[in-house]
């Protein structure tokens, strides 16, 4: 086992953080596919609205991948398909019914599981529409099923603020699992990375077979994926690797060992927007509405599918999305302090990084949605550096992005980069820059060269 | 505060898009975020965000200088009582000192805010706090005989040519403050070249401690220091700030205090510092191991003398560790750190016209620090394409 320790980043201390125990959430209405989060694709129905599905029925296709398919995550009805600007699929909404049917597939032992090809398990998980639970880097989109990665690394460690725990999702799952990870670990030549925590002692992750299991400490990011293949595996032009979230791994296990698409899923709710946050035993695309239910803080709240930090702008009407398994609620707040940026600063007032404000010690901090100040030219006082755990210098990678520089943009390392590792970045940046989007905007620059 | 509140709240539509002072919303943006912390809110993840912000970064710094504005004030009543005759208390002293260098410091703001708001309102971008740190620097780096149309004009040169026609705050090359320095020094030297003491008594002239050395050959530095009687050059009275000099520069306690709150907030970086440190003792250690070789006195000068004399410790403190316009990189922090007090050294030493090297080291820096930075990132691609060259 091998041990990666990482000192640079930070771990936010908010409160609001989901208990460490799963309850039930009230059985959902309805489930949706938010189609939009698929960057990079160009998804195209195969249903329409009125249509009767069942739990594992393709719902759209990738006309760029056009194996690549999205099961249904619910059984009932279509009732409604929502565009956006230039008819973008915005949401394709199901209608859940009492009893729902589930498309039946082939099942397998874990014998069995253990002495299948490449082919039959990208054809099982390509027929079964989960192929886009297997995302790639660099870019961080669905992976090319045609393709044979270097590696592929499955994080068991959610170092963001108030995201769901891996260790109490993945409980009593060790079985489901351990399928996964054998099916997954035929489709590479190279390793699949379990990486797990310093701390964790889930034996569903550290009696892992199959695979690798690496150690990481250190404070968020080190839960990142991104950061994790950074230190173990690093990309480089030309090089693929992939990723599975921990609990998609179960649902591909249960896919191999039951023969259908069980969309069950822990999804975690906490921030101070919420009372008593805790974790939900609730499944893939969950509405808001169903998992805050009774929940929410009196006042205005901002509700996020996904953690504080990477998460996506939300409101009852909609659903959590396919990749995220954590809800945040976080309140807005109007408060604009007399001589605001002379306070001294307190514990209960301010949160700082920087020894800007008497805010050291603070812990369990209520965020609001306040930017805290307003946008500005970079202040390069090393905010990012020091929150930043990756040897590429985010400061001048910035720098060339907004200059359009391509060349420089490769040389700096843009490959091995996702939004999501500049999150907090953007979190300690005194010009209030979010540099995330801006290495996205790279990224699609580069996408499109390809 | 409400009352205050709501005089801004009923002001703010005269100030938005179609409203009649449509063009002065940043002198509204700026004075209502001043008086008020603002609530924008974060629209996409990061939905958090640390409380920190350029406000507050700049406000610390000015925080930081306070102390030197109080101690400057007081040396300007004790530097004038010594050669006056009259014996004041420091409570005296201040008030002297107070009324001599609040013009200066009103000058230099009116001047500063008017260049600043004008810009921002030409150019659309909202007025940058940036210049509250400019502006009160700059009377700390003036002498407190200065006439105020120099002030004005000093200003002018560093807000405008120093900052504004890079784009503002944030894209300048040049530390603007220091470029307001160096114009009064090279356009008016025969009152700022540095090598006359400033007291604001008639009729008294005498050499500033730097210049001392720089005027005789063949000499020790520290044996005509302590020669001089008309000041009190030793190494400590230096230390502790009761000399003639400018403004702000003279008590190095006080600077070192500004410094370490600096440190500790974490706007400057202790690499320059560290660096500059071992730029200046292993310069100054080498120029005096090479002094017998030549008839240069300045060459004697001691590392210690050097840290305290002039305006080396407050150019460190509060010019070459702002973030802007020094290197961006570590590694080039450390370079650049060293190469000011190497270059600090050099420039008082070798060349006797310009007995205060501080300013010219930091300015040339300055120009040079995109360059460091240039063969850091090369250094840091160098590596990378390595490693994708590899496996």
């Amino acid at each position: 086992m091998e041990r990666i320790t990482i000192k640079k980043g930070h771990d936010i201390q908010m409160s609001g953080v989901p208990a460490k125990n799963i309850e039930s959430a009230s059985h959902p209405t309805a489930v949706a596919y938010q189609p939009e989060e698929f960057r990079y694709t160009k998804p195209k129905l195969l249903v329409k609205e009125g249509d009767s599905v069942k739990i594992g029925t393709p719902l759209f296709f990738d006309k760029c991948m056009p194996d690549v398919k999205w099961a249904s995550i619910g059984g009932g009805k279509i009732s409604a398909i929502h565009y956006g600007y230039r008819k973008v699929i915005e949401k394709i909404i199901i209608e859940l019914d009492k009893n729902e049917e589930a498309v039946e597939n082939t099942a397998f032992d874990h014998r069995e599981i253990s002495v299948l090809s490449k082919t039959q398990v990208t054809d099982h998980l390509l027929a079964a529409g989960m192929w886009p639970m297997i995302r790639q880097r660099p870019y961080n989109k669905i992976a090319n099923p045609e393709d044979t990665p270097h590696s592929i690394f499955i994080s068991c460690y959610n170092s963001a603020p108030l995201a769901v725990d891996l260790d109490v999702a993945l409980r009593n799952r060790s079985s489901s699992f351990q399928a996964g990870i054998t099916a997954l670990s035929k489709l590479t030549q190279g390793k699949v990375n379990v990486v797990v925590d310093e701390t964790c002692t889930s034996n569903t992750f550290l009696d892992i077979k199959d695979a690798e299991t690496h150690m990481i400490s250190g404070p968020h990011p080190a839960g990142n994926v991104g950061i994790q293949i950074h230190h173990i595996d690093p990309l480089k032009p030309g090089k693929v690797v992939w990723t599975v979230n921990a609990q998609h791994v179960v649902t591909i296990g249960r896919l191999f060992l039951k023969g259908v698409f069980d969309p069950s899923l822990i999804i975690s709710v906490g921030g101070s927007g919420v009372k008593n946050p805790t974790h939900l035993k609730s499944r893939l695309g969950a509405s808001m509405e169903t998992l805050t239910a009774d929940r929410l803080q009196d006042g205005s709240q901002r509700m996020i599918s996904g953690d504080v930090l990477t998460g996506k702008t939300s409101d009852k009407n909609d659903f959590v999305h396919f990749y995220e398994s954590t809800v945040s609620v976080i309140p807005h707040s109007d408060k604009r302090a007399f001589l605001g940026m002379l306070h001294p600063g307190s514990g209960k007032s301010h949160y700082s990084l920087t020894n800007t404000y008497f805010s050291f010690g603070a812990n369990s901090f209520p965020f609001s949605t306040l930017l805290n100040g307003e946008e500005r030219a970079m202040m390069p006082i090393n905010s990012w550096e020091n929150v930043f755990p990756m040897d590429i210098l985010p400061n001048q990678l910035y720098r060339a992005i907004l200059a359009n520089d391509v060349e420089e943009m490769e040389q700096l390392g843009l490959i091995e980069c996702d939004e999501e590792d500049f999150a907090l970045c953007s979190f300690a940046c005194p010009s209030k820059i979010d540099i995330g989007s801006v290495i996205r905007q790279g990224l699609d620059i580069l996408e499109e060269e390809e | 505060m409400k009352f205050l509140r709501k005089i801004l709240d009923n002001l703010e539509p005269k100030f938005t898009k179609g409203g009649p002072l449509e063009k002065f919303h940043a002198v509204y943006n700026a004075t209502d975020t001043i008086l008020f912390s603002t609530d924008d809110k974060t629209e996409s993840g990061p939905h958090i965000r640390d409380s920190i912000d350029n406000k507050r970064i700049m406000i610390l710094v000015v925080v930081a200088l306070l102390p030197c504005y109080i101690f400057g004030a007081i040396n300007i009543g004790y530097q004038s009582s010594q050669f006056s005759g009259n014996e004041r208390s420091v409570w005296e002293n201040f008030w002297l000192g107070f009324g001599v260098i609040l013009p200066i410091l009103i000058t230099a703001f009116a001047t500063g805010a008017f260049w600043e708001v004008l810009f921002a309102v030409i150019r659309k971008h909202p007025i940058s706090e940036g210049f509250l740190v400019t502006c009160a620097l700059i009377p700390l780096l003036m002498p407190p005989t200065i006439p105020l149309w120099q002030v004005a004009a000093a200003t002018t040169f560093g807000v405008v040519i120093g900052k504004e026609i890079f784009g503002g705050v944030g894209m300048n090359i040049f530390n603007p403050a220091l470029v307001a320095r160096a114009f009064i020094f090279f356009a008016y030297p025969s009152q700022i070249s540095g090598d006359k003491v400033w007291l604001k008594v008639n009729g008294v002239s005498g050499a500033t401690a730097l210049a001392v050395p720089a005027a005789v050959e063949n000499g020790n530095a520290v044996d005509l220091l302590t020669k001089i009687t008309q000041f009190d050059y030793s190494w400590s009275n230096m230390f502790w700030g009761y000399i003639p000099g400018s403004i702000g520069e003279t008590n190095k306690f006080l600077i070192i205090i500004g410094l370490l709150f600096l440190i500790i907030t974490k706007i400057a970086n202790w690499r320059v510092i560290v660096g500059a440190l071992i730029g200046l003792f292993g310069t100054a250690t080498l120029t005096n191991i090479m002094a017998p070789l030549s008839s240069n006195t300045m060459l004697t000068l001691p590392p210690h003398y050097h840290l305290v004399m002039g305006g080396f410790l407050f150019g460190l403190a509060f010019m070459a560790t702002e973030p802007v316009t020094g290197a961006h990189t570590d590694k080039g922090r450390w370079i650049f750190g060293i190469l000011f007090g190497a270059l600090t050294v050099i420039i008082r030493s070798i060349n006797p016209a310009y007995p205060e090297g501080t300013m010219l080291a930091i300015l040339l820096m300055n120009a040079f620090a995109p360059l460091i930075d240039y063969y850091v990132v090369q250094g840091n691609i160098k590596r990378r394409m390595a490693r994708y060259a590899a496996e």
